[in-house]
């Protein structure tokens, strides 16, 4: 059987040949659809869906896990009891701890330096679930910027881990052992008074 | 001799063996916290109990001696043996704080190891934790030793070492039933010279070190095989560090040197190695060198005061250096200097070389290789008093020297005074030192050296046992170990290069000394298969039993 003699078709040509300025046009805005009724309703209708970030800024999920925060006790002492168990599980070994003897008789030991390398943290949030006190949390700070890498800026200490303005702005984060009734830890200004308050 | 069956396994034993003695030579795990290889079998916590064939109860295997046609099942294969274990280890746990979390002992402790197996733990607990029985914590036993009575399972580990070991018989239990406790008499502090001991002895986290307090968790360190270099006993050590810094060091068991044992000032003998300030960079008066300068400086001022004038040189090498540096350090003074006093001796090491301090491991004579000394041929000069005399009337002229101050105690006035006068006297000195000391600053050229800890060798005990001493920490700054320092020099003086690895010296000395004859550096690391803790118990999820 004779084969059927095959016609060779350039197709770059044949869509050139096809093509005209309208359906272009009309490709091109379909493309746009979404982008053009945001304009319109940012213009006529004033719906923003873009904010003015750093100003403004957009509440984030109470699971995000963010910038580390160190809790305390009813009393105001630190929760944290230095079991390195965080400094055990940190995938990327940021967390550098120093035990030292306290006073207070129902402790055993208390951290002489806690500090969390945060250039280095992968915010993966082990350290927070590996903590039987709930002694560390994890707030919803996620705008971390620092103009060099280095202790004095990215390694935060237990001053900046308990006391720092932006914890009570940006609220409490990633904490998997509240649902324990157990478990009473505060965050940098609060205290059993006002957490009871809010309740 | 006996044979007996354990988990299917036959051993033959000699008369007398107990049943546990027999299953760790098998490597079968006991559980235990009684039983100790170098304390008398007390059988009071019952936690080692196994089922034998024809009676009628499980029995202990601490204090059950071997008989002939034994077949004894561990709580491995027995479920009548697993059972008690588990009753064992519910009573223990009723009262035991959930104190894991901040326990120095957490990682390295018998309650919590024996807990976690499979074969006779992870039972749940029935009590609750506000109706436990408190006791005492936090006890100040002194300047080495913290007590927790809570944790203690009464095992009475320390009352029987302070009892029948150190003999200072301090500790006691006191009250019943579930308010036993362990107290020092009339809660006074502790005096016993081997009180850290004690806290090696106790399983659990009753009895825990000051020193090592807090500091690390165990499971962060890093282990490394070693002889302390406190005294010419040489006992067995294993050096705790991390992140190049010693944390702790503890005992490994010997039967044949310490036991399980070492006495307090060794145990903290690391921390003279940072107390004084380390010599970091080679060092003439007060101008730091280069290596290369430094080398060459101190070939020119060995060599070019001894052509003037034609005076030997002396050669001073303290015993607390390795086998193989003497070895290297006596072979290159022999090519080097045709004329030339070789000495090791400071003070009066050869007498007291086996001179006891006390009646169970500290000796008189604070360097660690006064046999090896001898045996690679020094002492046959004059002593460190001899040079000094000679340096008086003008007869020395080139001096080098290899010293190490004693990791346990301060040197000796008299030797610190003879060295700075030999070092004030003799024009052109070279010294290889580890630390900035004042009595070592007339020198011409300070090099500085590895010290213990920080490089590898063997060292030759009182008894003649030759032991190998690992690298624990890397070296700081320009610091170089001694035998890298000789090679050098050596190549200088011969323009060949010389080996300096210290496997292969030690493969030198052992075939041209008589005393090392047989040795081998592989044999002698091997042979140190000893482990802590001592008893030899398997750590949860640690590979094989490297007990014995």
């Amino acid at each position: 059987m004779a084969r059927k003699a095959s016609r060779v078709v350039d197709v770059r040509r044949a869509a050139e040949a096809r093509t005209d300025v309208l359906s272009t046009a009309a490709g091109t805005l379909a493309g746009m659809e979404v982008t053009l009724r945001n304009m319109v309703r940012a213009t006529v209708g004033r719906e923003h869906v873009t904010i003015q970030y750093p100003e403004q800024r957009k509440p984030y999920s109470r699971r995000f896990r963010g910038v580390h925060v160190l809790t305390h006790r009813a009393d105001g002492s630190l929760k944290c009891t230095a079991c390195y168990l965080c400094e055990t599980v940190c995938p990327a070994q940021c967390i550098t701890i120093e035990a030292k003897d306290v006073d207070d008789p129902r402790v055993e030991k208390a951290p002489s330096r806690y500090e969390i390398d945060l250039a280095r943290c992968i915010f993966c949030g082990f350290c927070v679930e590996a903590c039987p006190e709930e002694a560390l949390i994890m707030s919803r700070e996620y705008d971390l910027t620092a103009i060099t890498r280095g202790p004095e800026t990215l390694t935060y200490g237990i001053d900046r881990l308990t006391e720092r303005p932006e914890i009570a702005a940006y609220g409490a984060g990633f904490r998997p052992h509240m649902q324990y009734p157990l478990v009473e830890s505060y965050l940098p200004g609060e205290g059993p008074e006002k957490a009871a308050a809010e309740e | 001799m006996p044979i007996v069956t354990i988990d299917g396994r036959q051993i033959e034993v000699e008369q007398g063996v107990s049943v546990i003695q027999a299953a760790d030579r098998l490597g079968v795990e006991i559980p235990r916290f009684c039983y100790h290889p170098d304390l008398r079998p007390e059988g009071n916590c019952r936690m080692c109990l196994v089922e034998v064939d024809g009676f009628p109860k499980p029995v202990v295997a601490c204090a059950t001696p071997v008989v002939d046609g034994m077949v004894v099942k561990t709580p491995h294969t027995s479920p009548v043996a697993s059972r008690a274990a588990r009753g064992v280890l519910e009573f223990l746990l009723v009262n035991h704080p959930l104190d894991c979390p901040i326990c120095d002992q957490a990682g390295e402790c018998s309650l919590q190891d024996f807990y976690m197996h499979p074969d006779y733990g992870q039972h749940r607990s029935h009590v609750d934790p506000e109706e436990k029985i408190h006791k005492r914590k936090r006890v100040n036993l002194g300047p080495r030793i913290v007590l927790d009575a809570e944790r203690c399972v009464m095992c009475s580990r320390c009352v029987r070492f302070s009892e029948e070991v150190s003999g200072y018989a301090e500790l006691q239990f006191v009250r019943r039933g579930n308010h036993v406790e362990l107290t020092a008499f009339e809660d006074r502090v502790l005096e016993d010279p081997y009180a850290g001991n004690l806290a090696d002895v106790c399983p659990v986290g009753a009895l825990t070190s000051r020193d090592f307090r807090f500091k690390r968790r165990v499971w962060h360190l890093s282990h490394t095989d070693s002889v302390c270099a406190g005294c010419s006993t040489g006992c067995n050590v294993r050096i705790d560090h991390f992140d190049g810094h010693i944390e702790r060091v503890v005992p490994r068991r010997n039967p044949e040197v310490n036991r399980s044992w070492i006495c307090d000032e060794g145990r903290l003998s690391y921390q003279s190695l940072t107390s004084i300030p380390r010599l970091t960079h080679p060092r003439e008066g007060d101008r730091r060198l280069l290596w290369a300068e430094a080398i060459a400086l101190a070939h020119e001022t060995l060599h070019s005061a001894g052509a003037v004038t034609g005076l030997p040189l002396a050669a001073l090498a303290s015993a607390s250096a390795t086998n193989e540096s003497l070895w290297l350090f006596r072979q290159y003074v022999e090519v080097a200097f045709p004329q030339h006093l070789l000495e090791f001796r400071l003070g009066r090491e050869m007498e007291t070389v086996a001179e006891r301090e006390d009646k169970l491991l500290r000796r008189a004579d604070k360097h660690p290789n006064t046999m090896g000394a001898l045996h690679l041929g020094y002492g046959r000069g004059l002593g460190l008093k001899g040079l000094l005399d000679l340096a008086e009337k003008g007869e020395l002229s080139r001096l080098l020297m290899l010293y190490y101050p004693p990791l346990v105690g301060q040197e000796a006035e008299e030797t610190k005074e003879r060295i700075a006068g030999l070092l004030a006297r003799v024009p052109e000195s070279v010294v290889l030192t580890t630390h900035e000391l004042p009595y070592l600053t007339g020198a011409k050229l300070l090099l500085p050296v590895a010290a213990w800890s920080e490089e590898e060798g063997t060292y030759t005990n009182h008894q003649g046992v030759t032991q190998h001493v690992g690298k624990a920490i890397s070296l700081r700054e320009a610091v170089r170990p001694a035998t890298d320092i000789l090679g050098d020099l050596w190549q200088v003086a011969t323009a060949a290069r010389r080996e300096t690895a210290p496997e292969r010296l030690f493969r030198e000395i052992a075939m041209s000394v008589p005393a090392f004859r047989g040795l081998s550096y592989a044999g002698l690391e091997s042979r140190a298969a000893t482990v802590y803790p001592p008893e030899g118990r398997m750590h949860y999820g640690q590979e094989g039993f490297a007990g014995r």
